[in-house]
């Protein structure tokens, strides 16, 4: 009799499993990558906001000493951009600059010196163009069309309306209209762009180190600007340092790099700065809401207008989906009927957006859940018990066709009213104190994804060797979310081994099967369910030549982790003695886990673009957030954060809390200091002073709970937990800072000198209204 | 790889090394901390053929605080000032706007001869070399227009941040100056030469906003106490650290039974110099009420004159200073 | 130009030859090859490249190489003993005060001087050291877990 039981791990507190690497600065990020010889990328931006290109002259630059190569718009005539329906951005401007900042010529130096002084020798001739820099001076009738197959800047125009809004608005007992801005933000992480192009003459083929998100498509990208075969390229992904969606597209650093390698024949790394950084943008769009609700006096939503208009900048790149998104996440997370949509995506001279951390949904949230708290209040009603009201009944499609399985919201409105004292507390804060709520939620991966090829989902490969190690190989993007570590936990479980035995090689397009990236949460649902169909496949293996070993039917096998054995009175056959008969026949064993999506998660045929919003699986969070308003100062502390996330099963606890924080803690830093500025397009805000990340002695506890409504189709239950938290926080914010001192604020972010203007307008307000009671 | 441009590095072991640098190169800078000299070397902001460095020069580290008088040398680290024990407790203003300036990295590294000295701020100014190249440069750089205000002919509006100079200003303290010809001490408030009042005809704006001559260095501060007069320093800030003050304010007061005798109001993050307020001894006399409050509030709103320098609107910047000031007097009153 | 550079980099004497003009942050990266320091900002801003000058954390990114001549540095390379981990380091990698990693080397070095300072540091006295380091992926809560676990692990002697 053996004591031998198969490991868990699934549901711990672990650790990452590349941790020790980033603690003792051992991990390699793109821009550590040094090599002997290596060029100095640099890239010339355009100092005009928008401009025909007449002349640029890099005849001294290239004449420099030390200049290896130079490449300008002339060097590509082709266009990049992540959505197949909407590639019209070039790598370095040609005919046109949209932007401040838009490159127009790069150069590769012996170092960085030279290139920068290189730099100082280009000139531009140009005849500049009218200039937008809001959505509404990009979409005046007379405006000058920033791209030529784009009439009107509109990017794009969506209108759905499903059900019957007119007249779900006379049904209901109140209306109210309201609208809100949110400036734009970035995701700045900590990592400054970068790439290491590596171009070998003798063979013609290119490897490219890039900090993506994305090797997949980066690797498209490259054949598609470089002219080059797919087979000839290699895409690299070290360790890289966050992403938020910042890098959930090729970006043009990446593809500078490569031709410039191409051209100097060798090596080339650009670090760009943090300037550029921002300027590279893909950040989320400033966004007018207007939102129209209909409730009845139980609070029941009765119907929903909603027009949002996003300032996209120069360039299409996901701007259609995050139009789309704003739109269709409206639905699934309460029950709604009568809902109508306009979203227009507007072209404008600032550098263009992207898909930022809870992408599209977040400012559309924090409208729906600020005018949802203010009706809750001119009805007297409790915004909890409001939220409530609405719920949906899972399993269910909404009316706009999107999946749900599974839905733990309710739980999470019961956590966190019950752990932040809600009903006790609420209304009986001292002065200048209060209690705000809110809901949100999100995909667990697009079910469709942006390139269609037919291929699953998500492949993950496993690779048995003579040594009885486990080898997972993975395109995922691991960026810090832990996305490894995942996939390691997955496997070790199904294996019932621990996770030291489990090794993981991800981020180089020779050795690992290809994987679409890690970007709209996709990455636990859907490679995870593809690691587990892997090891899964791989324990098929290991109990056919364990029946061979134990001379037993493999039905009659079981899999006890480091003990296979058929029968309880068995002894059985260790696992490297397994491995070993496994191999006899086949040699080292290599075995594929897929995963796809199901059509039923596809989203509907309702409206065009109705796809965007469907995913197997939403993740819900609520939370509660406290504040102390200092009403002389406009300064606005938050106390204390309670949230409970919905991720259907925590893989990770660990993991799963640190994701959830960080969201909410993204999502505080969009409410109340980050924002970006313009003068004339160029961007004020380009450094870490002005654009105002929270510091740790801005950031107040954040109180985690996790809610596990086990969806059917998750890997082991497990939904998305890295982006639906960060949503609730901007509404939930706001609504506690009206409970605080009766002043809504429905823009963003909410600065001391917002709300200082804010409360001496209130002042005002009732100075007027006493003077009239008096005259009267 | 950061480039920055060619320049010498001078590693001074005394006063004297830093004062014949000086002489051989009278387009040297110094640098202390690099926190704020180093951030513009780095945009190209300002391009200096020499840097002396002066923090390990002994002369300048000195920190005595007593009931008498504080003295503080230039290289003293605001860190080491923020944390000094007698700084603390006789001149807390000091510690107090030691404490709030960055974070506590920075303090460890910027030095008191360096905050004094902090080079003025503006949108249009604190920014790359490509940037600032492609808004046509500033009055404060090498452009002949003033972004802040187009029409300002030829003044500079950028302002004035640092923390220690409105808490020293309240202490009536004195700064010692060396060049390679002598040494001589002024008043602080004379140290600085930007305007508060718009229309002020004073010869500094934000650009020449510091009385040094050429060659001239701040070795130490230094300020007599006034038996009683208790002090605080407060600023507002968007972060709670990494940041330059939207607005600072030092209050320092002696009371006499109930009535108010001393009153000095120092602002700092507003216009092109630390205000040190006129016309406060006219509210004293009296114990502190509504009156004295509203008297100081009209004192600030006349001479407190943000303009667009920072993100944070200057509005804002006028009132809550006003707001701070009228704090701290009360809870200085109170104490 | 150039100077003569002589310090003491974790732990080891070491002289070179450096330009007047190199920051010590691309002197580490570059030039010793150290990149466990990391850039983050165009200069003093997120705190990323912080290493410790005779045991206090300072900006790599504004200190000018030359100017540590004679000086002790201590990068996040320095940390652990015969390839253990440190107490912050531990701290760290499994309280999960580090996600995407880079700030992590900066961050550390601030918890070192801050713990070699104050080995039983509260909350408050954590935020305060670590005031002038961004992080853009925790919400920071599990790098005060982190630290107070360090604190722990060197209180119990159970970590290098």
């Amino acid at each position: 009799m053996n004591e031998s039981a198969p490991i868990r791990n699934i549901g711990d507190y672990v650790p990452m499993v590349d941790g020790p690497e980033k603690v003792s600065g051992r991990a390699l990020y793109t821009a550590d990558i040094l090599e002997p010889g290596m060029l100095a990328g640099r890239i010339y931006r355009s100092p005009y906001a928008h401009a025909e290109i007449l002349e640029v002259d890099t005849s001294k630059a290239l004449a420099l000493p030390g200049v290896k190569a130079v490449v300008t718009g002339a060097d590509c005539d082709k266009t990049f951009g992540v959505l197949p329906i909407s590639r019209s951005e070039h790598p370095i401007a040609r005919e046109r600059v949209r932007y401040r900042g838009e490159p127009v010529a790069a150069v590769a130096a012996i170092d960085d010196a030279t290139a920068q002084k290189a730099l100082g020798l280009i000139t531009m001739k140009v005849r500049e163009l009218p200039a937008y820099f809001t959505s509404k001076a990009a979409l005046a009738l007379d405006a000058v069309d920033l791209h030529e197959h784009k009439p009107g800047n509109l990017e794009r125009d969506v209108f759905f309306e499903l059900g019957d809004v007119e007249e779900a608005f006379s049904k209901a007992d109140l209306v109210r209209q309201s609208t809100y801005n949110c400036a734009e933000v970035c995701q700045n992480q900590m990592e400054m762009h970068a790439a290491v192009a590596q171009y070998d003459a003798v063979r013609g083929r290119m490897t490219v180190h890039a900090s993506t998100q994305v090797p997949y498509y980066v690797h498209l990208m490259l054949s598609q600007i470089l002219d080059m075969e797919m087979s000839q390229i290699r895409v690299v992904k070290p360790y890289v340092g966050g992403g938020f969606g910042a890098r959930t597209e090729t970006l043009n650093i990446e593809l500078i790099s490569a031709l410039l390698a191409r051209k100097a024949g060798g090596t080339v790394r650009t670090v760009v700065s943090r300037e550029e950084t921002f300027i590279t943008h893909r950040g989320r769009p400033e966004t007018d809401i207007t939102l129209k609700l209909g409730m009845t006096k139980t609070g029941r939503i009765t119907g929903v207008e909603c027009e949002c208009h996003q300032r996209g900048g120069a360039h299409s790149g996901y701007g259609v989906v995050t139009i789309l998104y704003a739109g269709s996440m409206l639905y699934a997370i309460y029950d709604l009927k009568n809902v109508k949509y306009i979203g227009k995506r507007v072209l404008t001279n600032t550098p263009p957006c992207g898909a930022f951390r809870g992408h599209g949904t977040v400012d559309v949230r924090f409208a729906f859940e600020s005018l949802l708290d203010q009706m809750a209040g001119e009805l007297g009603l409790d915004p909890v018990d409001v939220r409530r009201t609405n719920y949906l009944n899972a399993p269910t499609f909404t009316d706009n066709d999107l999946m749900i399985n599974s839905y733990g919201l309710p739980e999470c409105v019961d956590w966190v009213e019950r752990e932040s004292a809600w009903r006790e507390r609420r209304g009986n804060l001292p002065k200048g104190k209060g209690l705000g709520m809110a809901c949100s939620h999100y995909i667990s991966g697009a079910s469709k994804p942006v390139n269609w090829t037919g291929e699953p989902h998500a492949t993950v490969k496993i690779k048995l060797d003579f040594d009885g190690s486990v080898v997972v190989l993975s395109g995922a993007a691991e960026i810090g979310q832990g996305s490894s570590t995942i996939l390691v936990q997955s496997v070790a479980e199904v294996l019932g081994l621990d996770m030291s035995r489990i090794r993981i090689i991800t981020g180089d397009s020779d050795v690992v099967p290809k994987d679409n990236g890690s970007y709209s949460s996709r990455v636990t649902f859907m490679v995870g369910n593809a690691a587990i169909d892997a090891a899964q496949n791989l324990k098929q293996v290991l109990v056919q030549a364990a029946a061979r070993r134990l001379e037993a039917r493999p039905e009659d096998i079981e899999c006890l982790g480091e003990v296979y054995r058929a029968g309880t009175q068995d002894t059985g056959a260790s696992f490297n003695e397994v491995v070993e008969e496994a191999l006899k026949d086949t040699g080292t064993i290599t075995v594929t886990g897929n995963y796809s999506t199901i059509p039923e998660s596809h989203g509907g045929r309702k409206y065009r673009g109705s796809a965007i919003g469907g995913t197997m699986g939403y993740s819900y969070s609520a939370q509660v957030v406290e504040v102390t308003v200092d009403e002389e100062t406009g300064v606005v502390t938050v106390d204390k954060v309670w949230v409970a996330h919905d991720c259907g099963k925590a893989l990770n606890r660990l993991t799963v809390e640190g994701q959830v924080q960080g969201s909410v803690w993204m999502g505080m830093g969009q409410a109340m200091s980050e924002e970006t500025g313009y003068h004339d397009g160029l961007l004020l805000t380009a450094n870490m002073l002005d654009y105002r990340v929270p510091t740790i002695q801005d950031s107040p506890p954040i109180e985690t709970g996790i809610v596990e409504s086990n969806d059917p189709h998750g890997p082991f239950g497990a939904k998305e937990a890295g982006e639906g938290s960060l949503a609730g926080f901007l509404p939930a914010l706001t609504n506690a800072i009206e409970d605080a001192i009766g002043v809504r604020f429905d823009d963003l972010p909410v600065t001391p000198d917002r709300v200082f203007a804010a409360i001496e307008k209130r002042e005002r307000a009732l100075a007027r209204a006493a003077a009239r009671k008096k005259s009267a | 790889m950061e480039a920055l441009h060619d320049f010498e590095l001078v590693r001074a072991a005394t006063l004297d090394d830093v004062l014949k640098a000086r002489a051989a190169h009278p387009q040297s800078a110094l640098v202390g901390g690099g926190t704020d000299l180093m951030v513009n070397i780095r945009r190209g902001i300002v391009t200096p053929p020499v840097l002396i460095d002066v923090t390990q020069v002994g002369e300048l580290q000195a920190v005595n605080a007593d009931e008498g008088a504080l003295e503080i040398g230039a290289s003293v680290t605001l860190n080491t000032l923020a944390q000094d024990d007698a700084m603390r407790r006789h001149y807390p203003v000091v510690a107090e706007a030691a404490h709030a300036i960055a974070g506590p990295t920075q303090r460890n590294m910027g030095t008191v001869g360096g905050n004094l000295c902090l080079d003025t701020r503006c949108i249009f100014y604190n920014q790359s070399e490509w940037w600032r190249s492609a808004n046509n440069h500033c009055l404060k750089t090498t452009g002949d227009t003033c972004h802040v205000a187009p029409k300002s002919h030829g003044v500079c509006f950028a302002t004035y941040s640092g923390d220690l100079a409105p808490a020293l200003l309240v202490l009536g303290a004195e700064v010692d100056i060396a060049s390679p010809s002598g040494t001589r001490t002024i008043p602080l408030n004379d140290l600085y030469i930007g305007y508060a009042r718009h229309d002020d005809a004073v010869e500094g704006d934000g650009k020449n906003f510091l009385s040094l001559e050429a060659g001239e260095i701040v070795t130490a501060v230094r300020a007599a106490n006034t038996s009683g007069l208790t002090s605080a320093y407060d600023k507002i800030r968007i972060r709670r650290s990494i940041e330059y003050p939207v607005a600072g304010v030092a209050v320092a007061l002696l009371r006499d039974g109930d009535a108010l005798v001393d009153l000095r109001v120092a602002v700092t993050g507003t216009n092109p110099r630390p205000v040190l307020l006129e016309g406060t001894a006219e509210l004293c006399g009296g114990p502190l009420n509504d009156d004295v409050l509203q008297g100081l509030d009209a004192l600030a709103r006349d001479q407190i004159m943000p303009m667009k320098t920072t993100f944070t609107p200057g509005h804002y910047r006028r009132r809550v200073a006003s707001v701070l000031a009228q704090r701290l007097v009360t809870r200085l009153y109170a104490e | 130009m150039a100077q003569l550079l002589e310090l003491t980099l974790n732990g080891r004497p070491r002289v070179d030859a450096v330009p007047d003009n190199m920051l010590l942050l691309d002197y580490l990266r570059e030039s010793v090859g150290l990149t466990g320091t990391k850039t983050g900002c165009d200069g003093g801003e997120c705190g990323a490249c912080t290493v410790l000058i005779d045991d206090v954390p300072l900006l790599s990114c504004l200190t000018l190489a030359a100017s540590v001549n004679g000086r002790r540095v201590d990068t996040v390379e320095s940390l652990g003993e015969n390839g253990e981990l440190s107490a912050v380091q531990r701290g760290f990698h499994e309280k999960l005060g580090s996600q995407c990693g880079y700030c992590t080397p900066g961050f550390i070095m601030a918890s070192v001087g801050l713990l070699r300072r104050n080995p039983a540091p509260s909350d408050d006295e954590i935020q305060e050291a670590l005031g002038s380091n961004i992080c853009r992926c925790t919400g920071y809560v599990k790098i005060i877990e982190a630290v107070k676990f360090a604190a722990q692990l060197n209180a119990e002697g159970t970590a290098p």
